[in-house]
This record gives structure tokens, C-alpha cells and sequence, in this order.
């Protein structure tokens, strides 16, 4: 116990990941399931929900048990919390949900290897006790859902013409007058959206900008 | 409490090994006291998509609907004859994992697999949607095939008069949304109403095509494809062509010939 760092509080856990330090827009980390769910809003919104139930309580596990876990297998330790957790979040939605746990396929499984969770247990829990790190976990969790509900929302919308399958945009294959964008439904396009969304955040808050690692405009390069 | 050093070799096996205990419990246990949900969702997501094509609206409960319209039965392709002695084991007939099983399955021969599916069972679950009176109304043939990324799974409602296509679902298919995951576009599948599968000389007619014939001889025989989705609509047209134009093709012959609905 006495080995911890000063903890932040289970606010700035919490709070920091939402946007100053989130996974996706400024670690990037988590950008193969952010270009595989997000074609609509409700795969994502269940897969924001899955991953943010994974982290929060993987962190929690982890830090409960970081003192008993030995140093030379600790990732072995933490993956086998991870993939347990991952394995009841995929049955409890082939159970109560299986429609969508139909459309989400492998990527529930997939979150065994999504780099926010393993990146979040190693680099946080590991360090700090249950309270600041299940938030850590829950704000992390949330930062990548908020990532995927925007992405979602413009990729469905303008798509498919739909919000959460609602119909916003009558589209010429239901009859009406809107010819959705092709591209936005195929994976590279929530490339470019993950792209365009850091800038925008980037440009919005300039404080994020990470200093450049060498200077560029050095001549004896 | 023993003191046990938790980076010695004996305490990482040990702690490690409580570990795994703990979580492999805790997992098991979830996966069978979810068992029983899980297998009620299944069975429901496959009443829900037979009652779909079977032209009944679902009143009260799906599974009470199912109950008093849907009579499943199992079917063997080779003689096209029903089973009717093992028709309690025709719902829910797990095709999809048994045709992977060389017991219950066959090798499709390569120049024959138009689904590109490799094995298929010998025996096929078939559903007979009947309305108040036990009159058959439509008959419901599960078909599969590859699409393009995924295998597309599906049902067709072929009416009495085996030859004219009722309506078409797929339940599982892993397809583009928006592009070719518009096989599930109900306008897309009205388009297959009351299409013929054979023509007058009992040849094989049923396809989906681009700019279909809206028109004439061949409009009863021809599906428009979806644009922007040509490989998937090739795929479903492949499955559709091969299991109602050779699998099925004994059993639907003597449906045509009034001798399975008497």
C-alpha cells in the first residue's frame, strides 16, 4: 500500500478521460472496434456500454488484487480478469440481447484486445487503489462511448438515414428522395471521422497539442 | 496468515493458479445459468423470422403464434419424402453446426456447389404454416449460401402450389449495412413475391439480375438486384438457385404434384 503514488482523486479519474486524456482522440488507442461498430448508432452505443462495463471493472479487479499480483506475470494475471469479464459481457448479451449481439459478432470478443482496457489496468490500476481506478476505468470506458456515439451518429445519419434505426432521412430505397453516402458505411470512412474529430477537438482546445517530439525546423538534422 | 513471497517461483504459480480457479468459476458458472435464456433467444430470433414469411401476424406471443400455425417437419432431400416419425426432432434441426458433421452430412461436390457451402445435412427441417383450419397455407424452406463476407441465412415461403415464391427473410448474414445488408430491405424482398421458380418446361428460371424484366415472359422469374451490392446479390441469388433448384427440387416436385398436401 505504501508503494502508491498520491492517487488522484476518483473525480479527476473520472472526469480527465471524458476529453482532455480520451482514449480514442488523444492516447488513439481502441481504433479497430471504433471503425467496426460504429456503421450504426445501436451497435455502438451497446459496444460503448460493453467496453465501459470491461474497463471499469477490470481496473477495479486489477487494483484490488495489485498487490498479490506477481511482477513477471502481472499481464497474464490482468488478461485473465480481462478475458473472464469479457466472456460474461458477451453471454449476458447473447442472453438478453440477441439481436444485437448478432450484429456485433466477434467484436464483443474482440474487446479481450481492445488496448484502452489492457492499457488502462497496466498504466492506472496497477498503481492506485479500487476507487480511483474503477473510475478511471468508467470515465475511460465513457470517453471511447462518447468517440463512438458521435462517429455513429454522423456515419448512420448520413449513411443510412436513420438515428438508433429511426428514420431521419427517407431514403430512395424506402421510397423517399435522400441517396445515402456509400462511403460512410464502409470502415475507412470512420477512419477519416476519427481523423477529422481529433482536429477538430485539437484546434478547439489547443492545450492538447502534444509538443513536437524534435524540432522541425533544426538544420543540422 | 502464511507468508508467501508473491515473486518467488512458488508463489507466481500459486497466486496464478488461484487466479485462473477464481475466474474459470466464475465464468462457467455464468455460461450455464445463462443457458437457458440463451436457448430461449435463439429459439425465439428463429420463431420470429418463420412467422415473418409465414404470412401470419404474430398475435398475443410469438412462441403462442408459432404454436398454432407453424408445424415443423423434417424433410430428407435425396427422396424428398417427410420424415414424419421424426418429426419431433424437426424444430429447431441444427443444419448450420450438423453439416459439419460427416455423420449427418454430405460433401457437395465442387462443380455442384453453386452456395459455395461444401457440406450440407441430408435431412432438412421444413415448416408448414397452416392457417385455422389446418389448411397449408405456405411452406417454409430454410436456404443458405455464401454472400460476400459472410454465409447468408435465410427462409423462403414457397406457396402450396410448389413453384411460387411467397416471401423471403434472412436471419444471419454479416453484409455491409447500407449496401449489400439491404437483402433485409423489406421493399427489396417484396420484390420476390409471387416469383416462379420453374417454368413451363420445368427448368430452373427463378434469378436475380440487374434490370430485371419488368415486363413479359421472364418478369415472373426475375428479382432486380440490389445496386451497389452486385457480389452479395450474386451469393443470394447462387443459395437461392441451389437449394430451390436442387436441393429441394424432389420435395418441391411432388408438391407441384399435389402429392405431399393431400
Amino acid at each position: 500500500m505504501s508503494s502508491d503514488v498520491k492517487a488522484p482523486t476518483w473525480k479527476e479519474a473520472f472526469l480527465e478521460p471524458l476529453i482532455a486524456n480520451n482514449p480514442v482522440m488523444i492516447q488513439v488507442l481502441g481504433i479497430c472496434s471504433t471503425l467496426a461498430v460504429t456503421s450504426s448508432m445501436k451497435t455502438a452505443f451497446v459496444m460503448g456500454i460493453s467496453v465501459t462495463a470491461v474497463t471499469a471493472l477490470s481496473n477495479a479487479a486489477v487494483s484490488y488484487t495489485r498487490n498479490y499480483i506477481p511482477g513477471s506475470v502481472r499481464i497474464i494475471a490482468q488478461m485473465t480478469i480481462i478475458a473472464s469479464l469479457v466472456i460474461l459481457v458477451d453471454q449476458i448479451l447473447r442472453a438478453f440481447a440477441y439481436d444485437l449481439s448478432k450484429q456485433l459478432s466477434v467484436y464483443v470478443g474482440l474487446i479481450i484486445t481492445n488496448c484502452i482496457v489492457m492499457g488502462r489496468t497496466e498504466g492506472f490500476a496497477l498503481k492506485y487503489p479500487p476507487l480511483p481506478s474503477f473510475m478511471d476505468g468508467l470515465g475511460n470506458g465513457l470517453g471511447y462511448m462518447i468517440v463512438l456515439c458521435i462517429i455513429a451518429t454522423i456515419r448512420e445519419v448520413f449513411g443510412s438515414g436513420s438515428w438508433f434505426g429511426l428514420t431521419i432521412l427517407q431514403t430512395v430505397n424506402n421510397g423517399g428522395w435522400y441517396v445515402p453516402c456509400g462511403l460512410l458505411v464502409m470502415p475507412p470512412c470512420g477512419f477519416f471521422l476519427v481523423g477529422l474529430l481529433i482536429w477538430a477537438v485539437k484546434t478547439y482546445r489547443k492545450e492538447l497539442i502534444e509538443p513536437a517530439e524534435y524540432d522541425t525546423h533544426r538544420e543540422d538534422y | 496468515m502464511l507468508k508467501l513471497n508473491k515473486d518467488s517461483v512458488l508463489g507466481t504459480f500459486t497466486i496464478i493458479i488461484g487466479f485462473c480457479l477464481v475466474c474459470s468459476v466464475l465464468v462457467s458458472s455464468a455460461v450455464v445459468a445463462l443457458d437457458p435464456f440463451k436457448a430461449a433467444a435463439i429459439a425465439n430470433d428463429r420463431q420470429v423470422s418463420i412467422l415473418r414469411v409465414s404470412g401470419f401476424e404474430t398475435q398475443g406471443t410469438v412462441a403462442q403464434t408459432y404454436a398454432d400455425h407453424i408445424q415443423a417437419q423434417l424433410l430428407d432431400t435425396e427422396s424428398g419424402s417427410i420424415l414424419a416419425d421424426r418429426q419431433a426432432e424437426a424444430d429447431g434441426y441444427n443444419f448450420a453446426s450438423l453439416a459439419k458433421n460427416p455423420e449427418f452430412s454430405i460433401a457437395i461436390p465442387a462443380e455442384e456447389d453453386q452456395a459455395g457451402i461444401r457440406t450440407r445435412t441430408k435431412l432438412m427441417p421444413i415448416y408448414f404454416a397452416h392457417d385455422e383450419n389446418g389448411t397449408v397455407t405456405r411452406v417454409i424452406l430454410p436456404f443458405y449460401g455464401a454472400a460476400l463476407w459472410s454465409t447468408a441465412y435465410g427462409y423462403v415461403a414457397v406457396a402450396p402450389d410448389g413453384n411460387t415464391i411467397k416471401a423471403v427473410t434472412f436471419y444471419s448474414h454479416g453484409e455491409t449495412p447500407g449496401l449489400g445488408g439491404e437483402i433485409d430491405n423489406p421493399r427489396w424482398q417484396a420484390l420476390w413475391v409471387d416469383k416462379q421458380i420453374e417454368n413451363a418446361a420445368g427448368e430452373l428460371a427463378f434469378t436475380i439480375k440487374k434490370n430485371a424484366a419488368k415486363e413479359g415472359e421472364a418478369a415472373a422469374f426475375e428479382v432486380d438486384a440490389l445496386s451497389g451490392a452486385t457480389l452479395t446479390t450474386n451469393g443470394i441469388r447462387n443459395a437461392a438457385q441451389y437449394w430451390l433448384g436442387t436441393v429441394y427440387k424432389p420435395f418441391l416436385d411432388q408438391l407441384r404434384k399435389g402429392e405431399i398436401l393431400k
